[in-house]
């Protein structure tokens, strides 16, 4: 029969083998995601100055030295994007120049054999050119460079088929450890919500100290969630923190309301009115994060640039990645199962230690 | 109904006798804008879009703040005077007092907009291009979503120690999403003429008003009992 304390501790050693399991895994086993996509529709990886075959559609053309009608042979902008109607849409809100834009236009020469009638925006067109430009920064270059460096005897912008591009640079294996910390908090935080219903419909203490238990570690959480995007983030979109990104910036803001429930905590010694007081705030801060979806300004950004977890048609994890994130989702809970467990015992002794003392007359 | 009206008619009387609530959050509003005139002032004569961006945000960042200044005292006054027991113990429902307490809030926060905005106006010549009836109304929506979540984050803090400094810290995660940033796109709209995109953005204030009316209502009570 297992008591509750060996179970905490029986639960925290599977805990840690699995996330030393993880991180074998993230290191050894799960190969950075290769976006397996439809050749015609992506420009292939490339560096400026090098000479290839790359496949895309054509953004825009661009003549040098003329100006009004121009003909003759122009240098084609092919771009890197799933779509032709996302293309114009950044296009139109200038976000191609934007640091944060991660899809890079390449721009080559006319192809040879190519009339300029053929050249009709927005069509798909496989070329051998020179890459004149292309729109990013050095690491991302380099990270392309390294691909191509390690594939150069595959035909980039074969006749059919699916091509693998590597993407995302070796900063992508912090991911693994990413999403199930902002999987674990979400989960903490709405076990602090059950809590503080149970707590105010039952009065039973036990939820109360579930409530603040959880709450606690989905601050910690929350806080390996969004220490660990930016790291990703700065290597992938070139900053630290982006604003128009519902997930970050909703992930903070519930931080932020967890932080205020702890501090509201330590601010009420009365243990009753800290119990009754810290679940109604609880409640409230829970329902201002869905909520946040409501607001029309919000709204539009959902579809943002935040990788897809889930896979879509667009592609998504390889099984390896798979199998290494379905392993590091469950580590991160059966962790945050044992902390809870753990902690509970804590705050568990810590009142019955206040009961003792409040016996003898102690203060 | 007329409960409601009682209490927050009782509320405004106090607040009329002393004006100390009124006194101090008109000063404090008129030193935002001073400071915002002083901060501002280049930024503010370099375009048109520039301006609109600065007064729709200066604007409600004055609100907000002069707001939890006015909704601070509501609770704590009550308590320092000891007539909190007095009012719990009225023969009505506590989600009542949350309400009557919302009102004469939303009364005391909407007059301190209407200075600002004055205010605004005035310090930076600046003559909200025809739109300043827009932009009260969108103040008016804006404040009611504030007062219903500032009225019921005031009365939680009321019970800690450290309370004037536990009070933001509650209650700006709350209105981030649901007041600070569609009202401050509402003003932008307005000012810029888009009526249509600024009365989007006023209903889902209002939605936010209705949820988090609804669920102050449901909670008010668990917050002063026993």
């Amino acid at each position: 029969m297992l008591n509750k304390k060996r179970l905490g501790l029986v639960a925290i050693v599977v805990a840690a083998l699995l996330i030393l399991l993880t991180t074998y895994l993230a290191l050894f086993f799960a190969p950075i995601p290769q976006t397996s996509v439809e050749v015609a529709n992506k420009v292939a990886p490339s560096v400026e100055g090098s000479r290839m075959q790359v496949a895309g559609f054509i953004g825009r053309l661009i003549f040098t030295n003329c100006t009004g009608n121009c003909t003759g042979s122009p240098a084609v902008l092919l771009a890197d994007f799933s779509d032709y109607s996302r293309y114009t849409s950044a296009v139109e809100d200038s976000a191609l120049d934007q640091p944060w834009w991660t899809i890079q236009p390449l721009i080559v020469e006319m192809p040879a054999g190519v009339s300029l009638d053929d050249l009709v925006l927005g069509t798909n067109l496989s070329a051998m050119g020179e890459v004149k430009k292309t729109q990013g920064f050095p690491s991302f270059q380099a990270d392309y460079a390294l691909a191509v460096e390690s594939s150069d005897d595959v035909t980039i912008g074969g006749s059919s088929g699916e091509y693998e591009i590597v993407i995302a640079p070796i900063s992508q294996k912090i991911f693994y450890f990413h999403m199930p910390s902002a999987w674990v908090c979400y989960v903490a935080f709405f076990v602090t919500l059950v809590g503080s219903i149970l707590y105010l419909r039952s009065r039973n203490v036990n939820y109360d100290r579930l409530a603040f238990c959880s709450a606690e570690l989905g601050v910690l959480f929350a806080t390996l969630a969004i220490t660990t995007g930016p790291i990703w983030a700065k290597e992938e979109w070139g900053v630290y923190w982006r604003w128009d990104d519902t997930k970050l910036v909703s992930t903070f803001i519930l931080w932020l309301v967890y932080i205020g429930y702890l501090s509201l905590r330590a601010a009420i010694a009365e243990t009753g009115t800290k119990a009754r007081v810290s679940a109604v705030y609880g409640i409230i801060g829970f329902v201002t994060v869905p909520m946040s979806f409501l607001s029309s300004r919000v709204a539009p950004l959902i579809d943002s640039s935040h990788p897809e977890v889930i896979a879509t048609s667009k592609g998504g994890l390889s099984a390896e990645a798979g199998i290494t994130i379905g392993i590091a989702v469950v580590a991160f809970t059966i962790l945050y199962t044992a902390m809870l467990i753990r902690r509970l015992g804590v705050a568990e002794s810590a009142d019955e230690l206040e009961e003792i003392k409040r016996e003898i007359g102690g203060e | 109904m007329s409960a409601i009206l009682h209490l927050a008619v009782k509320d405004l009387r106090i607040e009329l006798r002393s004006k100390d609530m009124l006194s101090s959050m008109f000063l404090f509003s008129l030193l935002m804008v001073l400071a915002f005139r002083f901060a501002f002032a280049d930024a503010f004569a370099s375009g048109e879009a520039a301006a609109i961006d600065i007064a729709s945000s200066s604007l409600w960042i004055c609100f907000s703040f002069a707001a939890i200044i006015g909704m601070y005292s509501s609770f704590v006054k009550e308590k320092d005077r000891e007539t909190l027991e007095g009012l719990l113990l009225c023969p009505v429902d506590r989600s009542t007092l949350y309400l009557g307490k919302a009102l004469s809030n939303l009364v005391l926060v909407f007059i301190v907009d209407i200075l600002s905005i004055l205010f605004f106006s005035l310090f930076f010549s600046y003559d909200y291009d025809g739109h300043a009836l827009e932009v009260v109304a969108i103040a008016l929506a804006g404040t009611t979503t504030l007062v219903l979540i500032g009225t019921l984050t005031a009365a939680i803090s009321v019970n800690a120690r450290a309370r004037e400094v536990l009070l933001p810290i509650l209650l700006v995660p709350l209105i981030a999403f649901s007041v600070i940033i569609p009202c401050v796109s509402a003003t932008k709209s307005a000012l810029e003429g888009q009526m249509t995109e600024a009365v989007r953005e006023i209903s889902s204030i209002l939605g936010f008003a209705v949820v988090f009316g609804a669920v102050g209502y449901l909670v008010f009570d668990y917050i002063f009992e026993g």
